[in-house]
């Protein structure tokens, strides 16, 4: 077979092919463990900022039937990103926010750009308030 | 700190890798066709050290990246297309580097071919990884 213009020496292919596959998988490795490092540290802390509304408005009044509507809900739109649990997993932790309901409600609405979607067009205002419940009664768990 | 400042530090770094791949790959490829010899021994080892310094320069690009994004690794809409490319275009462009470290700059003509196909499919998915990533930046 025809070379380069370098003298061929003996490098065998698989020693090649197996130094990419491992620095392929080290690059790889390497971001997703920093991703989801950030991602870890983003979920501990994103929530742990009250908004300043937060302090002024009160709780929107739930019910048992609503955080379980709510928890419905939760499980067909928002579980695949913040787990099933609530405990974060593409999206951060939702337990314990410090946010108002109206907080809440804006981002479900309008979402996050480039982070989450806006479920304006999926949900309607009354199971936006059953999420916003569900989320609300996740406070004081862990 | 200024909190765009990780946004400003991917839209600096993330185009050297593009365009040195780029340059690493029509380099080469040009060192297949030229009949002079010292000629294509000077564009292989160009395209060699251009691969090498494109791969170096995934790193600060991808980090830079992940820390703006908050490590999201797909995310929604415009982003999730940039990451579809951009994650094997990553992977691609340092299993190109190894390789061509590997070898030590010895490859048979054939296995140079082969690797040239790689690379163009690696400057493909860079390509499409940009043009997504500037549609982010564009998109109103």
């Amino acid at each position: 077979m025809a070379s380069l213009d370098m003298p061929l020496i003996s490098i065998r292919p698989w020693k090649r092919w197996t130094a990419s596959l491992l620095a392929a998988g080290l690059a790889l490795g390497s971001a997703y463990g920093l991703s989801a490092g950030l991602r870890r540290e983003v979920a501990r802390s994103s929530h742990q900022q009250a908004t300043p509304e937060a302090w002024l408005e009160a709780p929107t009044p739930t019910s048992p039937e609503w955080v379980a509507q709510g928890r419905k809900l939760f499980l067909a739109s928002c579980a695949h990103c913040h787990g099933a649990d609530a405990t974060g997993d593409e999206g951060p932790d939702l337990h314990n926010v410090a946010v108002s309901d109206r907080y809440i409600s804006n981002i479900i609405t309008h979402g996050i750009k480039h982070e989450m979607p806006s479920f304006a067009k999926k949900l309607g205002a009354p199971e936006i308030a059953r999420l916003t419940a569900y989320v609300r009664s996740l406070e004081g768990q862990e | 700190m200024d909190g765009t400042i990780w946004a400003k530090m991917h839209g600096a770094t993330v185009h050297f890798p593009i365009a040195l791949v780029l340059c690493s790959w029509a380099l080469d490829a040009s060192g297949l066709l030229f009949p002079d010899a010292g000629l294509r021994r000077g564009l292989h080892a160009a395209g060699y050290w251009t691969i090498l310094l494109g791969a170096a320069g995934t790193v600060p690009a991808v980090v830079s990246g992940l820390v703006m994004t908050k490590g999201v690794l797909l995310g929604h809409d415009a982003l999730r297309l940039h990451h579809l490319f951009a994650w094997p275009a990553f992977a691609l462009i340092v299993a190109l580097a190894a390789w061509r470290s590997a070898s030590q700059g010895f490859a048979t003509r054939r296995a140079l071919c082969g690797y040239l196909a790689v690379a163009a499919v690696a400057g493909v998915l860079v390509a499409a990884a940009g043009y997504w990533g500037g549609e982010m930046l564009l998109a109103k």
